[in-house]
């Protein structure tokens, strides 16, 4: 008997054990949703994530990379020497990268759907002005680039588009968006300035036709483009980490001395002591120099630092993605390109009266003066002004390759400047249709500017 | 397949049971079977904590003696292992007091998830977690040094999948099985053994870098201040004294004599401050340890008890200390002759202050080793006051910020050593009830449970005016709770059919319930910076960023293991383990099988000089568990930023929730892992030589990784069972024991003992991915690459052509290729130990001499002083004809003529050296170092460096006092002795100890970047008895 009972309780001991280890639904309950994280989101809390990836791409690491080559910086420590002489690998490209698809493009395919399921037209119109600006920037960096099957479940490993396909699509997403998007400036939080999402799309379109070379089509853009006042920044309000200016950021807090404008080319253009600069009995760069930069014991790392302290990259400044000033600058290049150069003084005067007003120091050329009297030196003037206009934005090293470095931007290493940015590694690894590169590519321009 | 094996399972734990009801009815009373032949005593530790005796075993297992462990003077078990054992490689993270190490059992099996072994501690689970550790920070502790080695009377390591089987998911890195001490009967008045111990230590840096002497701070041959490089001018040329701007700015120090700093304006001081920088750096590191343990035991109880205390100060000068203070009690009671009772308690508090390391500008070795030699560090705070005589209190002064006018790019050395906090406070408890039950003949019942918890409370502590992103103070108050509770309840049984076989079965279920729980936050831009406070008050709101993460992980495994012996000389197991958990989905099982055979008990019996053979064969199938909540795609703050800090945060913009760059796996399933091994076990002339061998091959298929796919699919990674990792190799140990003294301890004995072992480790698949970062910077990595050895070196390469030739740009230097690719191995290609003791009349000497052969490590520290022009290479001269000098070119093109001026003679002489790179000679000089040459240009090829070494890991000598001087102290006993640790090391490696890893217990190894160094030691220590 006493044997029978012992046999129970062992049995009443681990009969129910095996009851339990046999219940997997109960213990998988604890690890089904992650409690640190969220399962979904809402696509307008998404939106201001993409716009910070475009911000991230047209201020931070890519912007740099594009304004050392452009010879707008110089690279001046460290890591930053090998960039300064043009020695940089597909590794060096990673982070741009998976910023602008992972945290830019994906997202705002994501937006698309969700605001359009939401009849939210506004909101989808802004998603794709994002998309259509990182990848504008993405293309005119690396050329051809994913975009008609990127960020697309049913493609693991997007083909890479033609440079001059990807403008189509986004300049197919900037029509679309401007006919959403009304007069509108909801939806950026990301931003600051008195934009409308109209007039940053049609300027948007202006700089992407203007690289195609369509000079007619880019005028009719960019007469709906950015007006006076109406520029479009990247907003940094708030002087903390995470915030703040992204060149701030890099100059002073993070990476302080790593980059410099000492012997930079846009320095030497602005320096009254200079062979080379701009300044003429019509303009005064004093000011513009001054917002520009630190120079001798102001500069804490170098002799000419990049101004952080209260000027153009000052912490709490906000960053020009698209403005009124290369609208015109646009209008400026292209009248002069198809022959109308009285037209075309007339956009870069509007240009410099903005400078005017702004800094002080600019009067008007008229057709005669020795800077614009002929086409090639007006087209010079306004790419130099432009160059000079648009400090630290990709754009400005597009310029310089899209003209065959028409200004003249000196080489640092070797005979030419680069014309493109390396594929990444990271892409190259997992993603077959990745075109072929060798470290002699990054000499060759992009399609669109050959 | 997955339901037969469940099937058949159930029918072993049915049976099993079966066997268990029915053992009551046996009467056979011949539980230990007398073996006939040699008397072997050996007893090893079953996977379940369960002894069994080493005869019967069929899988390749090292014990190590707890002795051994405390007599290595390590504060940690888990160095005090190196070198033990063969196929354990451990590798620190580095010399600070009580910091971490990774242990690896038969090479890297996995690439994410738990790589190191479980520990095993009283048949209770432990968490050995280092939690944070990266490539800069503090080296973190890891949680197993949290047991103090006095208490453990016996580790045993289970290599082998078979023999860890029953711990299913766990157990794929092998198990690290710790017994601790119980109560010994002591035949004195009292029942009592008192023993007292304590140690002094001292310790000592093991390994430093070599400063150059011979140019002063600057750049292009010029001094030039608060410059990074030391490519400035030569020091002996200087005229003697700085010139100094009187009127200016100035910075006043602290120091006992007010030193005053002003602008130099034109430097000419002569002297070389690298022995003094060097001073201010490190100290003599010293370990008080006291111990003092009482143990008892009589028939129906026993008792250990012990208290210790571990005060360790570290060879860096300032805020670097460990302490550790522990109590534990283990106490058993057998209520009769069927119910026993065990408990096992154990206390721990450890409190640490840590020094920054790695790649950071606020760490200490980077401050440091780039100082320039012409640059004094030692007045490091003061008050600056500007040329308008506003003073800046506290502010700091380092060689990229002399006058202290704003915080320096570089922190110096002496504000990182004592201005910055680190501490780690813990608290730890493990307490472990047991109960056992012999409820029918031979058949026992044990239920076991075991909490485990520990608690952390991290602070990192920047003041304002240190250097980088802390240039406004920073600082960080974190606390980490991790606990595991288990409950464990087996009954093992045994059944004798006949006189010639034996059946054991044990059939068991446990249950684990893990967590993590961090909680704390960060804030920066104090508000005021004149005094320590770790209080969150002291920024504003938008500075604050307050931060929590939870983890909680189930596992619930049944598992039957039956032992037959037949004839006592063959000997067979076999196990399964069923297992679920809450971190994947389906129920997964594990078999393994094991079998010895004694074969000297058929052929060869009586034979002179083969006393003893065995051989066995095992295998098993174990797993790795997925990590918790990689289910699902999720949503996740927004964040951009690069690899250089810059960042925007969608909290900082009204809050954005988005979606994260990795991709959920809803299928994701364990990983398995399965191993096959042969051995032998052999004794010869009396046992005398005792010699074990195994061979092994495991092979892990399904392995675990956030697998890269191309960020234009909008994903970064897609967590995937997707690696294939195989590992092959062969282990030795071997005993000899040149002169026995066993019978008379007083005569002279001679051991001699040693393992080797060769482990090859390959990565068949990832997929189709190219390459698997695991740890290091965007420049140099260890990463798992197809066909290539897991955590191979990766990086920037050297243009070749077709044939391998490097391609020369147009001035005759190496040009770097558009890809990286692989640039080496850090695997060792073998390992080795060689130890030998000697003992006479109470004094013992024991000597361990170890090796790690043919494994690589990436120089990164070596690199990036080159770039700064402090390694002696980069401060050579070369001379050269006029001809020579108006040929060569530096990397920028420039002949040497245009770069100095001639001698008398015509000849030129200049810093630099002279490399024939295949298109002739060319001039290595600051432009190629601080470029393409140097640590911080793109290509790393020439950084990878072999770092095999040989060390003298251990030599000690103890001497137990005879009775004759005892008795006339009244002691029952006493001993003491001396222990060298590390005293030797012969590498080439141009960098740290390369045992040393810079990202710890992270799954990518041989990284050295600005790692703080490693150490020797010297180790006093006396014991007495009561």
């Amino acid at each position: 008997m006493k044997k029978i009972i012992k046999n129970i309780i062992v049995w009443m001991f681990f009969a129910p054990l095996f009851i339990i280890t046999s219940c997997k639904k109960d213990i998988n309950e604890i690890n089904k949703t992650n409690p640190n994280e969220f399962s979904d989101s809402d696509a307008k809390l998404m939106i201001t994530g993409a716009q910070l990836a475009n911000v991230m791409l047209n201020e931070g690491e890519a912007a740099r990379l594009a304004g050392i080559f452009a010879g707008q910086f110089t690279g001046y420590d460290r890591q930053y020497i090998s960039y300064g002489q043009y020695n940089v690998n597909a590794g060096d490209f990673n982070s741009a990268w998976e910023n602008l698809y992972t945290n830019g493009v994906g997202q705002c395919k994501l937006i698309k759907t969700k605001a359009s399921a939401n009849g939210d037209k506004v909101l989808e119109g802004v998603a794709m002005i994002t998309e259509a600006n990182l990848l504008l920037t993405a293309s005119s960096l690396w050329g051809n680039i994913p975009a008609s099957e990127a960020c697309n479940e049913n493609f693991p490993t997007p083909k890479y588009d033609k440079m001059a396909d990807v403008y189509t699509y986004c300049i197919d997403l900037l029509n679309s968006a401007i006919t959403k998007v009304g007069s509108s400036s909801n939806y950026a939080s990301a931003y600051s300035g008195d934009f409308t999402w109209k007039e940053v799309a049609y300027t948007l379109k202006a700089r992407a036709l203007l690289h195609s070379k369509d000079y007619t089509g880019a005028i009719a853009a960019a007469n709906e483009g950015i007006s006076l006042g109406n520029d479009f920044y990247a907003k940094h309000e708030t002087a903390s980490p995470g915030a703040w200016n992204l060149y701030y950021d890099f100059l002073d807090w993070n990476r302080g001395g790593y980059m410099s404008c000492e012997d930079s080319h846009i320095f030497a253009l602005l320096d009254s002591a200079s062979s080379i600069n701009k300044r003429n009995i019509k303009t005064d760069e004093s000011e513009r120099f001054n917002h520009y930069f630190l120079v001798d014991a102001d500069a804490p790392y170098s002799a000419v630092d990049p101004n952080m302290y209260g000027g153009i990259f000052d912490a709490v400044s906000n960053f020009e993605m698209l403005g009124y000033n290369e609208n015109q600058l646009i209008l400026a290049e292209c009248y002069a390109r198809i022959g109308n150069n009285i037209e075309s003084l007339k956009h870069l005067n509007l240009v410099r009266a903005a400078h005017e007003s702004n800094y002080g120091g600019y009067n008007a050329y008229v057709i005669t003066d020795s800077q614009v009297n002929t086409t090639a030196n007006l087209l010079k003037e306004i790419l130099i002004e432009k160059y000079v206009s648009l400090f630290g934005q990709v754009e400005a090293f597009n310029d310089v390759r899209r003209t065959s470095n028409l200004i003249g931007v000196p080489v640092n290493n070797g005979t030419a400047l680069p014309g493109r940015f390396l594929y990444p590694q990271s892409e190259i690894n997992s993603n077959a249709n990745t075109p072929v590169q060798s470290q002699s590519d990054l000499f060759v321009p992009v399609d669109l500017y050959k | 397949m997955i339901n037969y094996l469940k099937l058949g399972l159930f029918a072993l734990i049915i049976i099993a049971l079966g066997n268990t009801i029915n053992a009551q009815n046996k009467t056979n009373d011949t539980i230990v079977k007398k073996s006939d032949g040699i008397q072997l005593e050996e007893i090893s530790i079953t996977a379940i904590g369960e002894q069994k005796n080493s005869r019967k075993i069929g899988y390749s297992t090292s014990q190590i003696n707890g002795k051994a462990v405390v007599s290595s003077g390590e504060s940690g078990l888990i160095q005090g292992l190196s070198g033990k054992v063969s196929n354990l490689a451990i590798t620190k993270n580095s010399g600070d007091p009580g910091a971490g190490g990774f242990i690896q059992i038969r090479g890297q099996s996995t690439i994410t998830g738990n790589l190191q072994p479980l520990i095993v501690i009283d048949g209770v689970p432990m968490s050995n977690s280092s939690f944070g550790g990266g490539v800069d920070g503090v080296v973190q502790q890891s949680r197993l040094n949290d047991i103090n080695p006095q208490d453990i009377a016996n580790v045993e390591v289970l290599k082998g999948a078979a023999a860890a089987a029953v711990w299913g998911t766990r157990a794929s890195n092998g198990v690290i099985i710790v017994t601790t001490k119980k109560g010994k009967y002591s035949d004195k008045k009292n029942n009592m053994n008192i023993e007292l111990s304590s140690s002094f230590g001292l310790d000592f840096v093991n390994k430093e870098y070599e400063k150059q002497s011979i140019f002063g701070q600057g750049t292009g041959g010029k001094w030039k201040a608060n410059t990074g490089g030391t490519w400035g001018d030569k020091i002996e040329t200087r005229s003697g004294t700085d010139e100094l701007n009187m009127n200016g700015a100035y910075f006043f120090t602290y120091n006992k004599e007010n030193t005053l700093y002003r602008p130099i304006l034109k430097k000419g001081d002569k002297t070389v401050y690298n022995d003094l920088n060097r001073d201010q750096v490190f100290r003599t590191g010293k370990t008080f340890n006291n111990n003092v343990s009482i143990s008892s035991a009589n028939e129906k109880s026993s008792v250990y008890f012990n208290l210790s205390d571990w005060n360790q100060e570290g060879i860096l000068n300032g805020n670097s200390d460990y302490r550790r203070s522990t109590g534990r009690l283990n106490y058993t009671h057998n209520l009769n002759d069927k119910f026993k009772f065990s408990l096992n308690t154990f206390l721990s508090k450890i409190y640490s202050n840590r020094i920054q390391q790695g790649s950071n500008l606020d760490g200490l070795y980077l401050g440091y080793l780039r100082t320039s030699p012409d640059f004094n560090n030692t007045d490091y705070i003061g008050t600056y006051y500007n040329a308008s005589g506003v003073a800046v209190f506290n502010s700091h002064r380092g060689y990229r910020n002399y006058m202290g006018s704003a915080a320096p790019t570089y922190n110096n050395p002496g504000w990182t050593l004592n201005k910055q906090t680190n501490t780690s406070d813990v608290s730890r408890i493990i307490i472990t009830p047991e109960a056992t039950w012999e409820w029918a003949k031979k058949s026992i019942l044990t239920v076991r449970t075991g909490y485990d918890v520990s608690n952390d409370r991290r602070i990192t502590y920047f003041p304002t005016l240190s250097a980088g992103s802390n240039a406004n103070g920073a600082f960080t108050d974190e606390f980490i709770k991790q606990s595991e509770l288990s409950f464990h309840a087996y009954n093992k049984n045994v059944i004798d059919v006949n006189n010639n076989l034996t059946i054991n079965t044990t059939v068991g279920f446990l249950y684990t319930n893990r967590g993590i729980y961090n909680i704390g936050g960060s804030a920066s831009q104090f508000i005021l910076n004149n005094q320590d406070r770790f209080a969150f008050i002291n920024s504003t709101s938008e500075n604050k960023n307050p931060f929590n993460n939870i983890q909680n992980q189930i596992n619930n495994r049944i598992y039957a293991i039956t032992d037959i012996d037949y004839l006592d000389k063959i000997f067979f197991q076999l196990t399964a383990a069923s297992e679920a958990s809450s971190t994947f989905k389906s129920r997964f099982t594990y078999p393994s099988a094991s079998l010895a055979y004694e074969f000297t008990k058929d052929i060869l019996k009586g034979n002179a000089v083969l006393s003893y053979g065995k051989l066995r064969s095992s295998f098993g199938l174990v797993g790795v568990e997925p990590p918790a909540y990689l289910w699902s795609t999720n949503y996740i703050n927004s964040s951009s930023a690069s690899g250089w800090g810059e960042t925007l945060d969608g909290s900082q913009f009204g809050g954005s929730i988005y979606r994260s760059s990795v991709q959920g796996n809803p299928d994701i399933k364990p990983e398995q892992k399965t191993e096959l091994e042969f051995g032998t076990d052999l004794k010869f002339f009396k046992n005398k030589i005792s010699l074990s061998a195994s061979y092994y091959q495991n092979k892990t298929t399904g392995a675990i990784f956030a697998v890269d796919v191309p960020a234009s699919s909008g994903f970064t990674s897609k967590w995937d069972n997707a690696a294939t990792i195989s590992n092959k190799g062969i282990e030795v140990e071997l005993n000899l024991k040149v002169i026995d003294n066993q019978d008379n301890p007083d005569k002279l004995g001679l051991n001699i003992y040693g393992n080797i072992s060769k482990n090859k480790n390959i990565v068949d698949d990832i997929n189709g991915v190219n390459s698997i970062f695991l740890s290091g910077f965007t420049g140099t990595s260890s990463r798992a690459v197809a066909g290539q050895a897991l955590g191979v070196f990766w990086g920037g390469k050297w243009e070749t052509d077709a044939s391998g030739n490097l391609v020369l740009d147009a001035n005759g230097f190496k040009k770097a290729a558009a890809t990286e690719g692989v640039l080496g191995d850090p695997n060792a290609k073998y390992r080795a130990g060689i130890g030998t003791n000697l003992s006479w009349k109470g004094f013992n000497l024991n000597v361990l001499f170890e090796t790690s052969q043919g494994g690589q490590m990436w120089a990164g520290t070596y690199g990036v002083l080159n770039n700064f022009g402090i390694t002696p290479e980069t401060a050579n001269e070369v001379t050269v004809t006029a001809d020579e000098a108006s040929k060569i070119k530096n990397y920028n093109g420039q002949t040497i003529d245009k770069l100095t001026t001639a001698n008398a003679d015509g000849s030129y002489t200049l810093r630099g050296n002279l490399e024939d790179f295949g298109g002739g000679k060319v001039l290595l000089d600051q432009s190629w170092y601080t470029g393409l040459g140097g640590g911080f240009g793109s290509v790393s090829q020439d950084y990878i460096k072999d770092a095999s070494w040989f060390r003298l890991r251990e030599i000690s000598l103890n001497y137990n006092l005879p009775k004759s001087i005892l008795n006339k102290l009244h002691i029952p006993g006493a001993s003491i002795g001396f222990t060298g640790r590390n005293l030797l090391l012969w590498t080439k490696f141009p960098g740290v100890d390369p045992e040393l890893n810079l990202t710890g217990t992270s799954n990518g190894r041989g990284l050295d970047y600005f790692t703080n160094p490693g150490t020797k030691s010297y180790i006093f220590s006396l014991k007495l008895n009561f």
